[in-house]
């Protein structure tokens, strides 16, 4: 009768997922979900209302600014172009190497995962020295809206890169030392690899209504 | 009427179609509004006692600024309002607390009643009741709000007589200059004199945090913003001495930055009572013209406290006008009141003590001791010299 | 008929644990159970309490009379913000993370939250962000910005050193609440039990479910706020700068846009601890169950639209006024309908009145009350008179003492006896709730009184002629009547966990899966995972053959998790990259503390992720 009135209810109970975390309860993905997953989807939810609000302050302060340089006569679009096509790159290879972890190849897995770090590196490389440039042109963070919005805004993205690499180095490490067997790989880097490509999005809207529109007039 | 009506702005057009004035009904005047009050008036009966207890608050002390007691046409509908939502708020507490109160005593477990009550989840019916007929009741609050906050936005005609004033929130007074009509070109500070039944538009702003100036009797207060200004406008309708002050958290003397606002009459002198005094009011014309005039010298006796005004340093953030060497002062974000006239007004330090002469040589000795943080430093004068300064400036009427 | 009797003949499952659990105080240094962190969390809040009602009552000395010099100036306002900070964020924020963690697993069949090491690292980042907002006073002064910190009052030209230390402590606040907010999303989507399908999941865990979507949604945009104020408090941006164009209007929306969800967050557990207290005692179902849910969730939705009403006097102009005071008063429809399903539950009931029910039958006039007020601030034109004036004092009073902290005493009472195995005394009880009930009319009615007589909040004096002496020593008399009740609670706790009568498994003969198991429960919560057919599964075993929680005859064999110092230590990382921020501006190279901070965050988490549990 119980039986028959659970398996009503949509939920077999005597069925026990044992995937992350599957030991705590007897039902663990009741949305089909697994916890990691869901938990990272709710955490990006969470951080498009972070990312919301400075991009937003920087439309709010957009035109604002009393004195310093204007966004057109600081930006280049050249040099940002190459570090956004880097960023992008680094999408592919990120979704390598979730592919290379789902075929349980795993070195092949870690050589994506270093080259996707790596490529984020060089983009924040590439935020460092637009930083200077600005700096070096008169534009800090105390000398118009325009500058406080933009570094912290960008300065915020690029300490999110910075957070994902440092991540994804960890992940290769452990691949390396054999914490991270074939069996967790596949649901562990696909979670880096959600944040990773969250975080590159957010790139494209900053590039794209920060700096491409500053030129359409 | 057509669909347009809904939309916002097409409602703030039609309203703005009509510009404001004295002779115009408001909202709080118009025959519907008074309809529903009454009806609400009978509805509310029910709570009637609740109601009493609100109403007359706890004690039958004076309220000389009493927020429902409104001299102006925002007041009127800001008061009009909270009558308004206070009887059918009264009438909805009083059928819950009924409802509530009976449920208590009549559904009581008795005494060896082991048995379960009647297991009921619900009744569809009962929550689209008590689901639409709150809706409505909002609705029909919300469409007159509506309206409300247009008429009281909305701008004076600018071809009627307005009275124009920038005013400045600073720590911890008001300064107040005036922008149009005979008053244009006065600056004083911490007492608004404004003429009765004549449009007004105040220009609110801040020179450091943000302030509000809030005149309960008058009606609704706005932030004085650093770096923005925001308009209030209305129109003051019984002259009369009204006492406000800030609203807004503006750090440690916020409870002392007092202000008055002082209705005159167009025409004629009247007597008022504030405050249990009965005080004469002159006409608004003859308020500006004493206030356009320069500072008279002192006569001999007081020649030493202006002296000493001005070894002290003093000229360097007051400004006094028509006298030697005290009109230096250039107006800036952190320069004081204008003491053209300072004998003149009722109140000193933004209104926090009475103005004659002990209390002002007791504020300009030790100004920290009557205003925490003031920015004006202690130790500038010894006791005796402020006593001297004081003669002096309460003589300037 | 089956009773909860039968579930004390299951077999104890068998553990399969990493680490055994260790015990003392490493124990609760190291815990990652969700019952033990719900009662850190629950006793901090008790804690903090008792510190914000000694701040509201040393203000309310300076208050009693007029032209008192007590606490002048920026001790006043240090007071003022730290009793509103302290009470929202300290005391029933934490005090909601107790029911949350200590119930919402219990009450839905699950063995601990989805991420427990997690959960223990939000609990340590609260208690540090707690300590470091209240180390104002040690180092500093206390921050007397107001608990809303408007800008520019806050910023370092205008606002006090303590402000450093409220920024800090808040950031500190914010990340423990949106970690929670991830964790218990999942918790409660995820890891139901068979069965459990949402519509069947109790009206608090529901309620539970909405607030940590709000936080996890509403805080960024008020960290964004934080960050822009510690980076123009400490690194020279001019976020806040006026005369570089800085508009005041910018942090109030950020803060709002926070603020005004987390008076949901406050409110709602709450409605939901009623929600669950009101059927017990009326021996009937919760009277339209899914509109008291889904009212809720609307409430949850609609509170992201309606921030601008704390804005009405601040200059946003008539269409931005009028659009946001349409959008709050639509919250009256939800919370009206909350309200007369309450009464439909007590209509047709068996009504007792032990202490958890006298709370929760006086939240529901003290709440009516409250939120009819709040009807009348929606009304923008009637708002520009009793914004910021003591009418706003009293509104809010009677939703968060009336409404929130009611609830949550009521909650104290019903769920002490699960959480100790003891019962709290009846009669202390009841002395607590008058002196309570009547203190509070006594402090926050007369405040009704001294708004519509114009007195203005947050001001440390007032003249002897404004007409506000009465009004304002009735008020001061209130608080000691809160005070002795709320003392006496405390009391009644110690003493009820010494002397109390064992209350067994279910004392209240209740309705919900976390009455089945022992009291207090063991570590693994239930001996076997239990199988939910109703909305009300224990009282339908208690009653009904068909709907018995059938108990299997083998033990379970279960993984638990095992303790570990991680949290702690990822949680001190950050502790430290924000002292070193708060100091970077007293002494530049002090950034190197933060440097240590984050590497310890660095090798924690390694250490975390490679750890076994």
């Amino acid at each position: 009768m119980s039986a028959e009135l659970a398996t009503a209810a949509g939920h077999d109970a005597s069925h026990v997922d044992h995937g992350d975390h599957g030991h705590l309860s007897a039902e663990n993905n009741f949305l089909g979900l697994p916890n990691i997953k869901l938990a990272m989807w709710a955490f990006l939810g969470s951080e498009c209302m972070f990312f919301g609000s400075l991009i937003g302050t920087y439309f709010f302060y957009h035109g604002k600014s009393l004195a310093g340089k204007l966004p057109t006569e600081v930006f280049s679009i050249t040099i940002t172009s190459i570090s956004t096509f880097l960023l992008l790159m680094s999408s592919m290879t990120m979704a390598l190497a979730v592919d290379a972890t789902r075929l349980k190849r795993l070195s092949s897995a870690r050589a994506y995962i270093l080259a996707t770090a790596a490529l984020g590196a060089t983009f924040v490389g590439f935020q460092v020295y637009e930083f200077s440039e600005f700096v070096h042109e008169g534009l800090t963070l105390s000398t118009s809206l325009f500058g406080s919005t933009f570094f912290v805004m960008t300065g915020f993205h690029g300490a999110h890169v910075t957070v994902g690499v440092i991540w994804l180095t960890m992940l290769s490490i452990m691949i390396s030392n054999g914490k991270l067997n074939k069996e967790r790989s596949p649901i562990t880097v696909e979670s880096a690899g959600l944040y990773w490509h969250f975080v590159d999005i957010v790139w494209i809207v900053i590039f794209t209504f920060v700096y491409l529109l500053e030129f359409i007039k | 009427m057509s669909y347009r009506l809904l939309t916002l702005s097409a409602l703030r057009n039609r309203l703005a179609r009509q510009p404001r004035g004295a002779q115009q009904p408001n909202l709080a005047q118009h025959p519907a509004g008074k309809a529903a009050l009454s009806l609400l008036k009978v509805v509310a009966s029910a709570g009637l006692p609740l109601l009493l207890l609100w109403l007359a608050g706890c004690s039958n002390e004076p309220a000389p600024r009493d927020t429902h007691s409104p001299v102006s046409d925002n007041g009127e509908i800001s008061s009009f309002f909270y009558s308004l939502l206070l009887y059918l708020d009264a009438a909805i507490l009083a059928i819950v607390v009924a409802v509530w109160a009976y449920a208590l005593v009549k559904f009581k477990k008795q005494a060896g009643d082991d048995t379960l009550p009647e297991q009921s989840h619900g009744n569809m019916k009962l929550e689209v009741i008590w689901t639409a007929i709150p809706t409505l009741i909002v609705v029909a609050i919300t469409v007159p709000m509506l309206v409300g906050v247009f008429q009281m936005s909305k701008r004076h005609d600018p071809n009627q007589p307005v009275v124009e004033v920038d005013v400045t929130g600073k720590q911890w007074w008001w300064e107040f200059d005036y922008k149009s009509g005979s008053a244009a070109g006065l600056h004083t500070a911490n007492e608004l004199h404004l003429p009765v039944g004549t449009a007004v538009t105040l220009h609110m702003t801040s020179a450091d945090v943000i302030h509000a100036w809030w005149v309960p009797r008058l009606g609704g207060k706005r932030d004085a913003n650093p770096g923005r200004t925001y308009p209030m406008s209305f129109t003051a309708k019984t002259p009369g001495i009204y006492d406000g002050q800030c609203a807004e958290l503006c750090g440690s003397s916020h409870a002392l930055m007092g202000t008055k606002l002082i209705v005159h009459p167009l025409a004629g002198e009247l007597e008022v009572d504030y405050k249990g005094q009965k005080v004469k009011l002159e006409t608004y014309e003859t308020w500006v013209r004493e206030q356009q005039a320069p500072a008279k010298p002192p006569v001999a006796e007081l020649e030493k406290g202006l002296k000493l005004f001005k070894e002290r340093t003093c000229p360097s953030c007051h400004l006094i006008q028509g006298l030697e060497g005290t009109d230096i002062a250039a107006r800036s974000a952190t320069s004081g009141p204008n003491l053209t006239h300072v004998g003149s007004r009722m109140g000193i330090a933004a209104n926090t003590l009475l103005n004659n002469p002990e209390n002002l040589a007791k504020w300009i000795s030790k100004p920290s001791a009557v205003k925490p943080g003031s920015k004006m430093p202690d130790g500038l004068v010894t006791p005796e010299d402020a006593k001297a300064i004081a003669a002096f400036l309460s003589s300037l009427k | 008929m089956a009773s909860v009797a039968d579930f004390a003949q299951a077999q104890a499952p068998v553990y399969h644990q990493e680490r055994p659990a260790k015990s003392g105080l490493v124990d609760w240094l190291t815990t990652v159970d969700h019952k033990k962190i719900g009662i850190l969390y629950g006793s901090a809040g008790l804690f903090w309490l008792l510190i914000g009602g000694l701040e509201a009552l040393l203000f309310r000395l300076q208050l009693a009379k007029p032209d008192q010099d007590l606490f002048i100036g920026t001790q006043y306002n240090g007071l003022v913000t730290m009793h509103a900070t302290t009470m929202v964020f300290l005391a029933v924020m934490p005090m909601i993370a107790g029911f949350s963690n200590y119930f919402v697993p219990l009450m839905i069949g699950a063995r601990d939250v989805a991420f427990p090491r997690l959960n223990a690292f939000s609990w340590y980042t609260f208690l540090f962000g707690s300590l470091v907002i209240n180390a104002s006073v040690v180092f500093a002064h206390f921050p007397a910005g107001g608990w809303t910190g408007y800008a520019p009052l806050s910023t370092r030209a205008y606002g006090n050193d303590g402000m450093d230390f409220w920024w800090a402590g808040l950031v500190l606040l914010a990340i423990s609440s949106m970690v929670a907010g991830v964790n218990f999303v999942v918790t409660i989507l995820n890891m139901r039990a068979p069965g459990m399908t949402l519509m069947r999941v109790p009206v608090l865990a529901w309620m539970m479910l909405v607030i940590q979507f709000l936080l996890a949604f509403s805080f960024p945009p008020v960290a964004v706020g934080l960050i822009f104020l510690a980076f123009d408090r400490t690194f020279g941006s001019v976020f806040y700068e006026a005369a570089m164009g800085g508009d005041p209007h910018l942090w109030q929306h950020l803060f709002w846009l926070f603020g005004h969800p987390e008076v949901y967050v406050l409110i709602l557990p709450s409605m939901g601890i009623v929600s669950e207290v009101l059927p017990v005692f009326a021996r009937r179902p919760l009277f339209g169950q899914h509109a008291v849910i889904f009212s809720g969730v609307f409430i949850g939705f609609v509170g992201f639209g309606v921030w601008g009403h704390h804005m009405f006097t601040a200059g946003m102009g008539p269409i931005a006024d009028a659009v946001f005071a349409a959008t709050t008063a639509v919250i009256a429809i939800p919370t009206g309908v909350k309200i007369f399903n309450w009464l439909g539950t007590l209509w047709g009931g068996k009504l007792t009145f032990p202490v958890p029910m006298l709370f929760a039958i006086s939240f529901i006039p003290m709440f009516t009350i409250g939120g009819l007020s709040g009807v009348m601030h929606a009304n923008a034109p009637l708002d520009l008179q009793q914004h910021d004036s003591y009418f706003v004092v009293a509104h809010f009073h009677y939703v968060l003492v009336g409404g929130a902290l009611q609830g949550l005493f009521s909650g104290i009472y019903f769920y002490f006896p699960k959480m100790t195995g003891k019962m709290m005394s009846e009669g202390l009880g009841k002395a607590h709730f008058w002196l309570f009930l009547i203190g509070m009319n006594l402090t926050f009615w007369p405040m009704h009184d001294l708004g519509n007589r114009g007195m203005p909040r947050r001001i440390y004096t007032y003249p002897a002629d404004a007409g506000w002496n009465f009004d304002n020593l009735l008020g001061t008399a209130g608080v000691f009547f809160m005070a002795a009740g709320t003392l006496l609670m405390v009391y009644n706790i110690f003493n009820s966990m010494k002397n109390g009568k064992d209350s067994g498994r279910d004392p209240w003969d209740a309705n919900t899966l976390e009455w089945m198991t022992d009291s207090p429960p063991p570590a693994h919560n239930f001996d076997f995972t239990p199988v939910v057919f109703s909305e009300r599964p224990l009282f339908d075993h208690k009653h009904s053959e068909d709907l018995a929680i059938p108990v299997p005859h083998e033990a379970e064999q279960i993984h638990m998790p095992s303790y570990s110092w991680k949290p702690l230590v990822v949680a001190s990382g950050a502790l430290l990259v924000i002292i070193g921020l708060l100091l970077f501006h007293v002494a530049p190279m002090l950034w190197l503390i933060s440097v240590a901070g984050a590497l310890t965050v660095v090798v924690g988490i390694y250490q975390w992720v490679t750890e076994p549990v």
